[in-house]
């Protein structure tokens, strides 16, 4: 019977009218998101111990770091000098968290990384080590 | 004095209706299309090649950006290839999480299809519909692998995290609302009159058609063909489970919408008994070197993706990156039929026969 199916389809919008809101009040309300949710990266200076593995696994090469010298003559090994990450080209991938030994970048849970510049993009030592709110609590499986 | 002549009308690169950036050159006469050719190419990014630089590791970010909608199965065709290669083998937890990922992101694919084609024919609720649905699918990825698209969440040799506390419960409870929200579908979509004058009957196809352009996936099983690789040449752990392949014979649009809306039903199948038989503990990580390093030689494989047949060739001679590598993107096999399908065809007709190809562009484009 013709207009059967559009009444049969109608009846299902009228039941939906009366149920909760799907959605999110998005800017005037947080998104709760996992912990396991990969946001821009959280480091910390003083655990890495310079052994560029995340330079190496880093799929678009966005990570640029140097090291120097440890200050204090007694000790071997390295101190981290700079270190960059491009945010132009990080792809969020989780893959330098995953293979660093002493847990020195870790992911956190912030997405919103719209700049107005370009060179806003390009993150330092600085500001990755001051970025630490919503820090991912567990960081290896 | 009347004169008539063709007339060249451009569809795309910026069309909704193309999703993504794909163009069409048509000539028509009229309303009717003589003849339409497909430009593809906008969102190449060359993963292919970029793949030859990369350790076997890194290529897995590059393939979720593939077919971005089900990015699980891209993740899996690419460890699976290097698995095959190396030899190893899978942990049973892996191989239930990767199934049950997989099958996740089946069903979130198939609705955002849904959505999306009934959307270009006219109809707007029925995608938020959809998406309500989808974002709940989408949470519980994000919640097991910490995106929501962009998974990145398999690794050669099983995945990269356990599932969270919880989660499995949470997949149990969604599978019910998920099976109640389809009967809505119906009663919503399936039913309607005007979109059953729009999309039956129309685009269609014969059997020896759809093998002659290696169609895959629904495109295929919408002529009566019966081929699913989880069936017919199981990978994974898809042999123990029991469900249906579903097929229709008619080969037009609507059949082709009938067959993604009962492969989610099987995919809700699948993920009832993977929750039934998921392994208490285990291992998620095979025993796999540092750095991975396939042998010299090379391997195919091929699995079922929501399109289609995905498959992953390797050659390598023996480093850590690959020689060669080259994906069968299902998407850009199953556009070749496209021309043939319009020509003759009225313009308007053209929406509803691109919507039931399913194309994701970043899967043609590579």
């Amino acid at each position: 019977m013709l207009g059967f199916g559009l009444a049969k389809g109608l009846k299902y919008t009228l039941k939906n009218l009366t149920k909760d809101k799907p959605t999110y009040d998005y800017p005037k309300q947080p998104i709760p998101l996992p912990d396991r949710f990969r946001g821009i990266q959280k480091f910390y200076p003083e655990k890495c111990i310079v052994c560029n593995q995340c330079a190496n696994i880093c799929p678009t090469d966005c990570i640029q770091l140097t090291g120097k010298k440890h200050p204090d003559p007694t000790k071997k090994g390295k101190v981290i000098d700079t270190y960059d990450i491009n945010f132009e080209i990080c792809i969020l991938c989780d893959l330098c968290t995953e293979v660093c030994p002493t847990e020195a970048i870790v992911m956190t849970n912030n997405f919103e990384l719209a700049e107005y510049s370009r060179d806003d993009l390009f993150k330092n030592l600085e500001w990755l080590d001051e970025n630490d709110e919503n820090v991912r609590k567990v960081n290896k499986a | 004095m009347l004169r008539t002549e063709e007339m060249l009308l451009n569809v795309g690169p910026q069309h909704p209706s193309t999703h993504g950036v794909f163009r069409l050159i048509l000539k028509i006469d009229g309303e009717t299309i003589k003849e339409a050719k497909p430009v593809i190419g906008y969102l190449h990014r060359g993963t292919e090649k970029l793949a030859e630089n990369l350790q076997y590791t890194q290529i897995i970010p590059y393939t979720d950006r593939m077919d971005y909608v089900s990015a699980m199965t891209n993740n899996y065709v690419i460890c699976h290839a290097v698995e095959t290669m190396m030899g190893i083998e899978v942990p049973e937890r892996a191989e239930f999480l990767r199934v049950m990922a997989m099958e996740l992101g089946r069903v979130s694919s198939h609705l955002l299809w849904w959505g999306t084609f009934v959307l270009d024919l006219g109809a707007t609720s029925p995608l938020l519909y959809a998406f309500r649905e989808r974002e709940m699918i989408l949470n519980l990825l994000n919640e097991l692998s910490g995106a929501r698209l962009t998974f990145n969440y398999m690794r050669v040799g099983g995945v990269k995290w356990d599932a969270p506390e919880g989660w499995v419960d949470k997949v149990r409870e969604f599978i019910p609302h998920m099976r109640e929200q389809i009967k809505g579908y119906h009663d919503l979509v399936t039913g309607n009159e005007i979109f059953l004058n729009r999309v039956k009957g129309i685009g269609k196809y014969t059997k020896e058609d759809a093998l002659n352009y290696s169609l895959s996936g629904p495109n295929l099983r919408c002529t009566g063909v019966k081929w699913d690789l989880r069936k017919n040449e199981p990978y994974s752990i898809y042999d123990r489970f029991n469900f249906d392949v579903p097929v229709r014979e008619e080969g037009d649009v609507l059949s082709r919408y009938h067959v993604r809306f009962a492969e989610i039903e099987e995919a809700l199948k699948i993920l009832e008994q993977c929750v039934e038989q998921f392994p208490e503990e285990g291992p998620i990580l095979a025993k796999v070197p540092k750095i991975i390093k396939a042998p010299k030689g090379e391997a195919f494989v091929r699995i079922e993706s929501p399109r289609g047949e995905i498959g992953c060739y390797i050659a390598s001679d023996g480093k850590k990156e690959p020689y060669r590598l080259k994906f069968r993107r299902p998407s850009f096999y199953n556009l070749q039929i496209l021309p043939k399908l319009l020509e003759g065809e009225s313009i308007s007709n053209l929406i509803a026969i691109l919507g039931a190809v399913d194309i994701i562009l970043g899967e043609v484009d590579g």
